[in-house]
């Protein structure tokens, strides 16, 4: 390794040493303060040197990318690290959780999402997924006194472990067919001379599917979400809910860019997850009366819409998910950070019973969570929409007409769930009790998200220009 | 010294759109003060108007396609443009928009809860409005569409009536899956125009040159007309406008049955009949049909209410399908009337559900039952309303008359069984109202009430409506002239 590319991998090496001296200091320094500003701190460097120095060399030791798309993810992933940073501070002092570790934590799930996100070797993809996977397993769990995080740790923790064993399995019968382990080589090889995939090479496609499957909550792989959110920590989950699908969303869509459209024999397969995971998620959120646990349905149906960008495998439809991942974790993140800023003494704001006619005790917060809501359901002038708007066009030129309709059903019943909380928000009520005000790090966090989705919703050609220019 | 000869024209649709916006928040930023936001709202209302008419006055009489045009780059990356445009049929709606909605702010004034949201989100209703009159950009004209939606959707699920949750929920989903629809078929002719020019692009008067095969042209026109035909609304497609109508805060169904419904019939006349004119020659007739068993089906609904409110709903789309009714005629004079026909409709409807709403104020109910011999007891809000029921049923000198026996005239140079059978329905309205009438006004009073006549402010409000339906009843060419030459382009298929 030398030092051009110590100077290509600086933001990661930023992100891990910053991360390993706050663990370090924790140990004997207990004040959170100081810790989890140095935690926003490091984010944020890691943000500034990826944007900022540019790499000299295109790849890291052949297991990780280096170019513009990976370092447009780095980027994202440090500021999703700044954000949870920021949405959990008060999570960390009030409940008297160790700062070193939990900042220590965070940062080094963004060192493995961004890793991951810039993956270009099967054992480097393994490594940066097992990386801030683990670093999750702790996070959900980190509230000791709580059941239900720890029962959400756990579910979290042997679902993982499951998904684990197909991703490693997946690896090794790919590596057995192809006899390479660097991407894309190693999907192309795949093909035999029909064109068509060998057998054992569909089956480590398939088994890896399976295990993407659970991370990203594809039906049928996603009932462990609204449990695992339910029962983790608001900042938490929304880490959990937007990075770690994200990063894995963004890996999924470097490798097929490279690879071509490697994915031919899987298509129908992959059509029949996205059309259930929209619809599962759409339906399974109609039912619910925890507002946690329908962001959860919520996320699982964005999964599935996401999954249609993928599946289009064109430069048009590579452009219009990552430019939904993007609003999607912004949006996700926001509503989140709403109900992290909530929270007090009686933990935080979940079923709708506590929700019902907030919106007059708390206005402004409630009316940025119904921003937030209406971007995630799709509305016209928000960022949900142009997001929608992008995939759904993708999905059009390359004629997967059916999955429109399932997309638009699902919208349609997306619409009904997000406008019943915001009904609810604004119900006249005056048993509606009064929760935190929020710290100054929370409202900073939901300025941003919320400005993010009307300039995203408003003038979106800024970062679709962009997005063109990386994907590889 | 010729740097002044390029400046672009001064963006007065804009301002249009940004008046009532910028007031919408700065009612919200100014919730707390309840009089602040009143005042507001009222100076947004006027200075709306006063740009509205400044444009009739001095744009209104133009030889050209457009009267105003702007145009700018919006999204390159998909092609998407800000643009707006405005013709005569354009003119005279966004002047009705920003005229009915000073009565609505007036209307409005005895709001108690949440005063600032409340006009927020009537002012944020006009900014929708007027961006779908004004957009010639698909993805703009989808984008005004559902903003539109949305205030009106909060004003009913928080100021309405009893049954506000479910009916607010009704209104947006119906809404919401024919738009969802229109936005599918947006897509779909934004690619295939895409595909065959080389150059993507969502502007209408582009999109008119795009080659559709009549399996094409039928589906993309298919779409449209589902968020069209519901927000009209067609028979059968009708049912969540009386509910909505109903429950609605006064202000709201004021804006909803004189500006909303207005919407859809110009979608139709805007963007679906010249974007797929093949298509929309074939279902003239069943429009012609449906349009005529709405405006029965309606009047025989609205007979037999006794909520005063619903009975007025009913009228509204009954009204609508002699509106609809002109259209499918495709002949000039009926068009002239049609749209006529929206505006005065607007207005007196309009203002017979601003006086319903002050009889509720004043008495607590809108039963027919309860009511009656309201003329000894409120005689100036009596002679309005027996004015407005009048001008509604049709009485010639008053305003509906002028775009009715102009629509009558012009389907029956076309289709004189449908002109005969729809002058059977006028009758039908003169019997619906003349009930409403006697019901309310006249008759023994069921209950010894005083009651106070108008204020002030309920004067204001319906003076200049009721000069207005006199003025266009007597003498409605001023507001003909403008349309003349936009109807004939549009009814001659190519670019307006």
């Amino acid at each position: 390794m030398s030092l051009s590319d110590l100077l290509a991998m600086l933001p990661i090496l930023i992100l891990a040493f910053g991360a390993t001296a706050i663990l370090m200091a924790g140990a004997w320094y207990r004040e959170p303060l100081p810790l989890l500003a140095g935690g926003i701190v490091t984010a944020l460097l890691g943000a500034l040197s990826a944007g900022l120095v540019t790499p000299p060399v295109p790849e890291i030791a052949g297991l990780f990318s280096a170019g513009g798309y990976a370092r447009f993810y780095t980027i994202l992933w440090s500021l999703l690290a700044a954000a949870g940073l920021m949405t959990g501070s008060r999570y960390i002092i009030e409940k008297r959780i160790g700062a070193g570790e939990y900042v220590s934590l965070v940062l080094y799930a963004a060192a493995g999402m961004a890793l991951l996100s810039s993956a270009t070797h099967l054992v480097g993809l393994f490594i940066a997924l097992e990386t801030f996977t683990l670093a999750f397993y702790i996070l959900i769990a980190s509230n000791r006194n709580c059941a239900l995080a720890a029962e959400a740790g756990l579910k979290y923790l042997l679902l993982g472990a499951v998904a684990t064993g197909f991703m490693a399995f997946g690896i090794a019968l790919i590596y057995a067919a192809s006899g390479s382990l660097v991407l894309p080589d190693a999907v192309m090889r795949l093909k035999a001379e029909t064109g068509e995939l060998q057998a054992w090479g569909l089956l480590g496609w398939g088994m890896i599917l399976i295990a993407v499957g659970f991370k990203i909550s594809l039906a049928p792989f996603h009932l462990w979400t609204p449990d695992v959110y339910q029962g983790a920590p608001a900042p938490v989950t929304g880490l959990l809910a937007t990075g770690s699908k994200g990063a894995v969303v963004a890996a999924l869509v470097g490798l097929l860019a490279m690879s071509g459209p490697v994915w031919n024999d899987l298509t129908d397969l992959v059509w029949l997850l996205a059309a259930l995971t929209m619809l599962a998620g759409a339906f399974g959120a109609l039912g619910q009366s925890n507002l946690k646990r329908l962001l959860a349905y919520s996320s699982v149906t964005h999964m599935g819409t996401l999954l249609v960008g993928v599946l289009c495998q064109t430069s048009e439809g590579f452009a219009a998910t990552t430019f939904y991942v993007v609003v999607y974790v912004v949006t996700s993140l926001g509503a989140f950070a709403v109900i992290a800023s909530l929270a007090d003494g009686r933990g935080e704001p979940m079923t709708f019973d506590q929700w019902r006619g907030l919106g007059y005790r708390h206005p402004v917060r409630c009316g940025v969570l119904v921003l937030l809501l209406l971007s995630l359901a799709g509305l016209p002038a928000t960022a949900g929409f142009m997001a929608k708007f992008a995939v759904f066009h993708a999905a059009l030129q390359s004629g997967y007409i059916g999955l429109l309709m399932i997309g638009i059903l699902a919208s349609v019943i997306s619409f009904a769930f997000y406008l019943r909380v915001t009904m609810l928000l604004f119900q006249p009520d005056e048993k509606a009790s009064s929760w935190h005000q929020g710290s100054v790090f929370e409202h900073t966090v939901l300025a941003v998200c919320s400005s993010a989705v009307l300039v995203l919703g408003l003038f979106p050609g800024l970062l679709f220009g962009l997005i063109r220019q990386i994907l590889p | 010294m010729n740097a002044f000869a390029n400046l672009p024209q001064f963006p007065w649709m804009s301002l249009l759109i940004m008046i009532p916006l910028c007031g919408a928040l700065l009612c919200l930023l100014h919730g707390k003060r309840t009089n602040d936001c009143r005042g507001l709202a009222l100076a947004t209302a006027l200075a709306t108007f006063g740009v509205a008419l400044y444009l009739f006055v001095c744009h209104g009489q133009g030889s050209e396609r457009w009267l105003l045009y702007e145009d700018v780059n919006w999204i390159p990356a998909y092609g998407i443009r800000y643009v707006l445009a405005m013709d005569g049929i354009a003119l005279l709606m966004v002047l009705l928009t920003a005229f009915m909605q000073i009565s609505a702010v007036l209307l409005a004034w005895r709001v108690e809860r949440h005063v600032g949201s409340f006009f927020a989100l009537l002012l944020l209703l006009e900014s929708g409005l007027m961006g779908i009159f004004l957009a010639y950009d698909l993805v703009l004209f989808y984008l005004f569409w559902e903003v539109a939606l949305i205030p009106m959707f909060f004003l009913i699920s928080v100021w309405g009536g009893e049954q506000r949750r479910r009916t607010a929920l009704k209104f947006f989903l119906y809404t919401l899956i024919g738009s969802l629809c229109m936005l599918v078929a947006i897509i779909a002719l934004y690619q295939i125009n895409g595909a065959q020019t080389g150059a993507y692009t969502l502007v209408i008067g582009d999109l008119l040159k795009t080659q559709l095969t009549a399996a094409q042209e039928g589906w993309l026109f298919a779409g449209f007309l589902a968020a069209f035909v519901v927000k009209s609304p067609l028979v059968p497609f009708h049912t969540w406008l009386t509910d909505a109508l109903t429950e609605a805060p006064a202000a709201g169904s004021l804006d909803l049955t004189g500006l909303l419904l207005k919407t859809g019939i110009y979608g139709l006349i805007r963007v679906a009949f010249p974007l797929f004119p093949n298509a929309t020659a074939d279902f003239l007739p069943i429009l012609g049909i449906l349009a005529l068993v709405g405006l029965f089906h309606a009047a025989w609904s609205a007979y037999h209410q006794d909520d005063i409110k619903r009975l007025l709903a009913y009228s509204s789309i009954s009204h609508l399908g002699l509106v609809l009714l002109g259209l499918a005629a495709w002949q000039l004079t009926a068009w002239e009337g049609s749209i006529l026909l929206m505006v005065t409709h607007g207005i007196t409807t309009g203002a017979l559900f601003v006086l319903v709403a002050l009889i509720r104020e004043r008495t607590g109910t809108r039963s027919m039952q309860e009511l009656g011999g309201l003329w000894g007891q409120a005689p100036c809000l009596s002679a309005l309303f027996l004015l407005f029921s009048l001008a509604s049923l049709g009485l010639p000198g008053l305003a509906n008359f002028a775009g009715e026996i102009l629509v009558l005239l012009g389907t029956f140079q076309e289709h004189p069984v449908w002109a005969v059978v729809a002058l059977l329905g006028v009758v039908f309205a003169a019997a619906y109202m003349l009930r409403l009438v006697q019901g309310v006004i006249w008759g023994p009073a069921k209950a010894e009430r005083t009651l106070p006549d108008l204020t002030m402010r309920e004067w204001l409000m319906l003076l200049p409506m009721a000069i207005l339906v006199v003025w266009l009843g007597l003498y409605p060419a001023p507001f003909l002239a403008p349309l003349h030459g936009a109807v004939a382009t549009l009814l001659a298929g190519g670019l307006p």
